[in-house]
């Protein structure tokens, strides 16, 4: 066979072969040993002279520093290596030096104009350039271009705090003095001048052949302060040069834009003039944005004081602003900016709460532990030392703003845009990462700097609000003139405060912490209008549930009779009614519908577009619930409002009542120790719990002398009824014998006397085997296996000729210690786990959905899938545990795609047994025998050195597979969730690609016992045997169990052809099998005896060599599936025979 | 792919790919006839069987007489014995056959009831056809590669897919009594095993005491039978012990030079840690994972 090189097919193609990871480890240690010198890699081989010879005083000090200040010298090698990452080269700095010099020149001369009205825009007419203000309503004043009366390096470059990627110089152009007038700061005037000076640079630089293309933005979206987006011509656009425009110093009076002044005028604003006399109500935000234009020198100057006092002040703002950007918080309307990163800076250096001394990573730490501590939306601080008089007093500028940060001037709040839900976020997100760097545990490095955290893959819940345009309506109902003119205009800022206050009124203890998306700052190009408020895109509130009670149906008020009373039917209007409860009390409450854990987790959705429509005129249709629809894949049949939880409990139920039976047996021979379940049914992660069956004897054939049912070929294949595990530990006594054959019969002995008893005391129907016992009981089907805990050690011993009792280990005893040790022992911890997390296992059953639906749960072990979630849960860092179905799907895919199984293991801390010390004694021997152990290392605190789980699979070309398949599905998933608005189907993800496999068996519906579980179940469905209502009595008959003919296909195909091809399929109701032939089987081998299996013999020059009968073998897979398989498709065009 | 013979002529679909005997039977190099093997007559592919005249240098097992035991590569996994025994009764009177996975010695006959012996894996298999008569042997080598055995025909169908499952599903139901006789008729035969063996021990240890005019019998085992086997974990045990006693006799931190030694030690483990770190971070940023965003 000769595969048809095709380029679809060429990277699975690649991936099935095995030694390319091999070869990109060579690759890695080929470019390490060309980087050091002793050409030695692994283990570490130091020369004695090396290790021993006389420290220097310089050297024991760097060893010293490394041990003491941080916890292992690699955090401080691993900060330094990022900070050159980031850090800008001198090429590209140079490179940003010239092309600052040319707009400098051409800015110099740019030319004088006459002076027209501010509303005559003719001049520009000739570039079509249009000016990034709109002008509504319309305003008085002159205005006219001239060269600017200088031009200066602000911001984060000047000051060397400038960070990759998206490389920006801010240039500030102050404008001439004559353009402006003293009355400038009134209604907007002077905000116009600027845009309108802006535009006129634009219409100077465009006709410069050394710029590229040239855009607008606004500085952190605030209209008012437009930009002028600046690139080269040519290829390199990674630069990006910032023009602001800005008055003198000293221009307009500070004190007239203290927070409590008015400088817009309602009458202007409005266009009606009233007659009578009103207070006009203060413009704190207006004030603060043309206060803050005056002040970038001033800043800068105060910045470069400092960072020259403290070398370590440029590393230490580079890194706080790599947390910020991870964390999304550094660019948006009322971010916290590079900017504001430096000034916090610089405050904790003038406030002597850092030394000057101290390094980068102290310098971070401190000031994440300043944010973390301290409250600056009750708090404020302030840079100022000597503040003038006229300056505001801190609780003035917290009655005008949220959070609260001055600048050394005294005048201006630097947070002024900043909502308290963002500080708060910023608050959370600092002690979250304090608590990651003390955990010795856990690498922090990554935690804290490596990895991004975008919104939707952070928080539980995220809610989307689409038709921006529908705020406006809001700003009405609220009534907020004031703060709409305040934002000049912008709605959605006017309206953000309250809506985020009204949300965190109505959610209350649900959620730990409410967030929302900030507003993106717009861009666009200067031939075109500033984009309108409503084209914004929409906003995103991002929730971190309290799984106590987020999802609790009641919203208990306060009593009928006390004052709060009004407030609470004030906030749910309609909904509040009063209710009597069991203690007596007679209370406002609310009450939300919701019996199943389905119906639940839509309540906050409700409780959300209650509140938005009752208080704010927001219709329902805009409240968006991102990724809500996930739980459609897992739940049980359509018709049915539930996702399993509830079918679940009911197993575990039914299993601890048959427990409790087994302990009260009377007359067995020895007693039980323990009863433990070892099934994913038992710890709630079995993706289909099994439900209670009710059966239709009639369907059936009926065995007489067994008095069993019994599956009929020409009937459709029955319901699959799953047989649940129940590990029965037995005492140990000196009765049972020292002989494997011996254990196992007597064994049997139990299994026989074990069901007697369970028929005389409890009447179940029961059936014995020698490896298990068949209780079928409450419609479920329990399996009982008796286990003697010294088994596996009388397999692992053996006497040898000269009496010499050794032990030995081998497959048999560790299968045997797997069955009855560890898995009831993983079963009853995860169990424990879903206590604490009670949507553990709806993500695990969502994880291993997904796998499934992929092909991929034949090589990956179901138990290995529920440790990868329990470590979502167990390690979350930088997250928190996730609270809700999509966010666990999309931290299962990021794991699985961003994990290196090949540098690191995976350490599952279950019950947190393991302590730091193991976790490095785990990664040393992990790293010691990397090459021997399996592909996917997963450590448990049972197992630190085996991987037991994964011992079988997956193999290197699988994983492989899967990391791309979880990257791509990731990718899909992200782009659904960000546009929930556009309805998407979330089973686009769980449709595998099969366009990569060699044959497709193709199977009929009838004979798959599960096909009802399928992704896309076929409308036609068979009659499988069991019946809604009361079933027939079975009369002590044993139903048909865990029989599934596909299980029994497969497991045929995998035993006769496992060395030729891989099998693949999706036990949730698949109906294909794809089979991909493995391509070391399809070469030409020499005759030998040991290799004939499948193969046909070809002769060439008395030669005798053997290659596999792939038509022989397709003709098999037909015949061994006689009845089951509905066709062979065999998908020549890859591959020729 | 065509099977090509000899001097690489091609020759039509289903020709032999060995050499051809007047009889047109196949033979290729290594001395294996090829025959094919079809599972009914209306199937379209085949497999190709090797067979060759069973002959290793020292064959123990008896019921593999050399002169009359047909060796057989490639059944294919839906062949049991009885369906063997079926096919190859074309070529004389079949004693027996013998299916395993490997070629190679038969593994000892265990006499375990059917309940407890292990089910073996449905794949290809190897296989020992003892013929009654040696001459059949000669038969069945010299059948022409072009007319296939046929695996199941009308009379006497072979079960394969679910018809076969629903029979096993059958099968596998455990008739309670006679799986509790099969348990107590080995835990009998066991229960005497071990009385005799204790029966033995009595008499070995008798046979220790001196008889009535005051002789020992000296047997092999030396001082008599120990009352418990040498393990291997016992003497790892002691040896472990005698270690501790040395090191605990052992002074440390008394001398200078120890104290120097220790301190020297410190900062070797630092450097030490120091360095691997170093490497450490050299692996990862040759893979750029340095790279946050």
């Amino acid at each position: 066979m000769k595969r048809k090189h095709l380029t679809s097919t060429e990277d699975l193609e690649n991936e099935v072969d095995i030694p390319n990871a091999a070869q990109s480890e060579d690759d890695v240690e080929s470019s390490m040993e060309a980087s050091k010198k002793d050409n030695v890699v692994r283990p570490l081989k130091l020369s004695k002279g090396d290790l021993y010879k006389a420290p220097t005083v310089e050297e024991l000090n760097q060893l010293k520093e490394a041990e003491n200040l941080f916890h292992c010298s690699l955090l401080k090698m691993q900060m330094e290596e990022l900070l050159k990452e980031v850090a800008l080269s001198e090429r590209r700095k140079k490179l940003l030096d010239s092309f600052v010099e040319e707009i400098n020149d051409l800015l110099q001369s740019v030319p004088e104009t006459p002076v027209v009205e501010l509303t005559d825009v003719s001049w520009l007419e000739d570039s079509a350039i249009d000016v990034p203000f709109t002008m509504v309503p319309e305003v008085n004043g002159k205005f006219h271009m001239e060269p600017p009366a200088s031009v200066d390096l602000i911001g984060s470059y000047p000051l060397g705090t400038c960070i990759k990627p998206r490389v920006t110089v801010d240039l500030a152009v102050t404008i001439p003095p004559n353009v402006l007038h003293p009355m400038d700061g009134i209604n907007q005037r002077y905000p116009r001048k600027r845009a309108l000076y802006l535009a006129g640079l634009a219409q100077h630089l465009a006709s410069s052949p050394e710029v590229g293309p040239l855009h607008f933005s606004c500085l952190h979206g605030n209209r008012l302060r437009p930009v002028l987006l600046v690139t080269p011509s040519g290829k390199d656009s990674s630069v990006t040069l910032r023009i602001h425009a800005i008055p003198p110093p000293d221009f307009l009076k500070p004190s007239r834009f203290h927070p409590q002044k008015n400088n817009i005028r309602t009458d202007w604003f409005t266009g009606i003039s009233s007659e009578q006399e009103r207070t006009e109500p203060s413009t704190p935000h207006y004030n603060s944005t043309v206060l803050g234009d005056h002040l970038p020198r001033p800043h800068l100057q105060f910045l470069t004081a400092h960072s020259d006092q403290c070398p370590a002040f440029r590393d230490a703002v580079a890194l706080l602003k790599v947390w910020l950007r991870q964390r999304e918080l550094d660019q948006g309307t009322g971010c916290f900016g590079g900017f504001l990163a430096a000034m916090l800076m610089a405050y904790l250096l003038s406030t002597h709460k850092v030394g000057k001394t101290m390094n980068a990573y102290q310098l971070l730490r401190n000031a994440l532990h300043f944010l973390a501590s301290t409250d600056l939306t009750k708090s404020g601080i302030t840079l100022a030392k000597n503040p003038d008089s006229k300056a505001p007093s801190l609780p003035e500028f917290h009655s005008a703003f949220q959070v609260v940060f001055v600048d050394p001037s005294g005048h201006l709040n630097m947070c002024a845009d900043m909502t308290a839900c963002t500080y708060k976020q910023i608050q959370y997100e600092a002690s979250q990462s304090l608590q990651f760097w003390d955990d010795p545990t856990l690498d922090s490095f990554q935690a804290l700097l490596m990895t991004p955290k975008p919104m939707i893959r952070t928080y539980d819940n995220v809610y989307q609000l689409s038709d921006m345009v529908k705020l406006q309506a809001s700003c009405k109902k609220l009534s907020l003139l004031g703060s709409l003119m305040d934002h000049s205009g912008n709605y959605v800022l006017a309206v953000l405060p309250f809506i985020l206050s009204l949300l965190q009124r109505g959610l209350g203890q649900r959620i730990r912490l409410l967030v929302h998306s900030l507003p993106k700052d717009p861009e666009w190009s200067v031939y075109s209008e500033p984009p309108k408020h409503k084209d914004q895109p929409p906003l995103s509130f991002g929730m971190l549930l309290n799984p106590e009670q987020c999802f609790s149906v009641l919203e208990r008020g306060p009593p009928a009779d006390s004052p709060e009373a009004a407030e609470f039917r004030q906030l749910w209007g309609s909904l509040s009614e009063l209710r009597r409860f069991q203690d007596g009390a007679i209370t406002e409450a609310v009450l939300w519908p919701g019996s199943s854990t389905c119906e639940k987790r839509k309540i906050l959705l409700k409780i959300i577009t209650h509140l938005l429509e009752l208080h704010a005129d927001i219709p329902n249709s805009s409240v968006l619930f991102v990724g809500g629809r996930v739980h459609e894949v897992i739940k049980l049949r359509k018709e049915i409002k539930s996702t399993g939880e509830e079918e679940s409990l009911k197993v575990v139920q039914s299993f601890d009542d048959l427990s409790r039976k087994l302990w009260q047996l009377e007359g067995l021979p020895l007693s039980i120790t323990s009863v433990q379940g070892a099934h994913p049914a038992l710890r709630y992660t079995q993706v289909f719990p099994p439900e209670p069956a009710k059966l239709e004897s009639s369907f059936f054939k009926k065995e007489k002398t067994l008095n069993a049912l019994l599956p009929q070929d020409w009937k459709a294949c029955p319901h699959y009824i799953t047989p649940v595990k129940v590990i029965c530990h037995m005492e140990g006594s000196g009765k049972w014998p020292n002989e494997r054959l011996a254990i196992r019969h007597i064994k049997a002995a139990f299994h026989l006397r074990l069901g007697e008893l369970l028929k005389q005391q409890h009447d179940y129907t029961c059936q014995a085997t020698p490896a298990h016992l068949d209780v079928w009981k409450d419609g479920l089907l329990f399996r009982i296996q008796v286990a003697y805990h010294r088994e596996p050690q009388v397999l692992r011993e053996k006497v040898t000729p000269e009496g010499l009792l050794i032990v030995r280990d081998n497959p048999e005893a560790q299968a045997l210690e797997v069955e009855t040790q560890h898995k009831p022992f993983l079963t009853s911890t995860l169990h424990g786990l879903q206590q604490q997390h009670p949507c553990f296992g709806a993500v695990c059953r969502l994880a291993k959905r997904w796998l499934g639906a992929q092909l991929f749960m034949g090589e990956i072990g179901e138990d290995a899938v529920d440790l990868l979630v329990a470590f979502l849960f167990l390690q979350p860092a930088p997250f928190t545990p996730p609270s809700s179905l999509q966010v666990g799907l999309l931290r299962f895919l990021h794991l699985l795609s961003s994990f290196d199984w090949r540098i690191n293991p995976l350490v599952v801390n279950l019950n947190g047994k393991l302590t730091a010390s193991d976790c490095t004694e785990i990664k040393n021997h992990f790293i010691a025998s990397r090459e021997s152990l399996p592909v996917m290392f997963i450590a448990t605190p049972n197992d630190h050195k085996a991987s037991i789980w994964t011992k079988t699979g997956p193999s290197v070309p699988v994983l492989q597979r899967m990391v791309t398949v979880a990257a791509e599905s990731l990718h899909v998933l992200e782009a659904q969730f960000a546009q929930p608005s556009q309805n998407h189907d979330i089973r686009v993800v769980f449709r595998p690609p099969l366009e990569a496999y060699d044959v497709l068996i193709h199977l009929k519906t009838k004979q798959v016992p599960l096909a009802a579980q399928a992704v896309d179940p076929s409308p036609i469905t068979f009659p499988r045997g069991i019946s809604k209502g009361e079933g027939g009595s079975l009369g002590g008959a044993f139903p048909v169990m865990d029989f599934d003919p596909v299980k029994l296909y497969l497991s045929e195909l995998r035993d006769a052809f496992g060395d030729l091809a891989l099998f693949f399929y999706d036990p949730f109701g698949g109906k294909v099998i794809a089979v991909l032939w493995k391509p070391k089987a399809f070469e030409q081998q020499p005759f030998k005896t040991s290799l004939m299996n499948g193969r046909k013999v070809e002769v060439v020059n008395e030669v005798a060599t053997t290659a596999p009968n792939v038509e022989a073998i397709v003709e098999d897979f037909r015949i061994m599936g006689e009845g089951l398989v509905e066709n062979v498709e065999p998908r020549t065009e890859k591959w020729v025979v | 792919m065509l099977p090509v013979c000899g001097g690489g002529i091609r020759r039509e679909k289903m020709a032999p790919p060995g050499k051809q005997h007047a009889s047109g039977a196949c033979v290729i190099p290594g001395g294996f006839t090829v025959l094919s093997l079809k599972f009914r007559s209306s199937s379209s592919a085949q497999h190709q069987l090797c067979v060759k005249e069973h002959r290793v240098r020292a064959e123990k097992n008896s019921n593999r007489p050399l002169d009359r035991t047909l060796f057989v590569l490639n059944i294919p996994p839906y062949c049991s014995e009885s369906v063997v025994k079926g096919m190859f009764s074309q070529f004389g009177p079949v004693q027996s056959v013998e299916l395993s996975e490997k070629p190679g010695p038969k593994e000892a006959e265990n006499t375990l009831s059917q309940y407890f012996k292990t089910a073996g894996r449905q794949c290809f298999k190897v296989g020992y056809i003892v013929f009654k008569e040696a001459s059949s042997i000669a038969a069945a080598k010299s059948h022409p590669l072009n007319s296939p055995l046929l695996v199941s025909n009308s009379k006497k169908p072979v079960r394969v897919g679910l018809q076969k499952w629903i029979h096993e599903y059958t099968q596998s139901i455990v008739k309670q009594d006679a799986l509790q006789e099969a348990v107590d008729e080995f835990m009998n035969q066991y229960d005497k095993t071990k009385e005799e063996e204790v029966e033995r021990l009595q008499k070995e240890a008798e046979q220790q005491q001196e008889d009535e005019e005051g002789w020992v019998k000296v047997t092999k085992g030396g001082k008599g039978t120990k009352a418990r086997p040498h393990s291997e974990v016992a003497n790892q045990k002691t040896l472990q012990k005698e270690d501790k006693k040395k090191r605990r006799k052992e002074l440390v931190n008394f001398y200078t030079w120890q104290r120097r030694d220790t301190q020297r030690e410190h900062i070797a483990q630092l450097r030490k840690k120091f360095e691997e770190d170093k490497q450490r971070i050299a692996l990862l940023r040759a893979q750029r994972k340095f790279r946050p965003y």
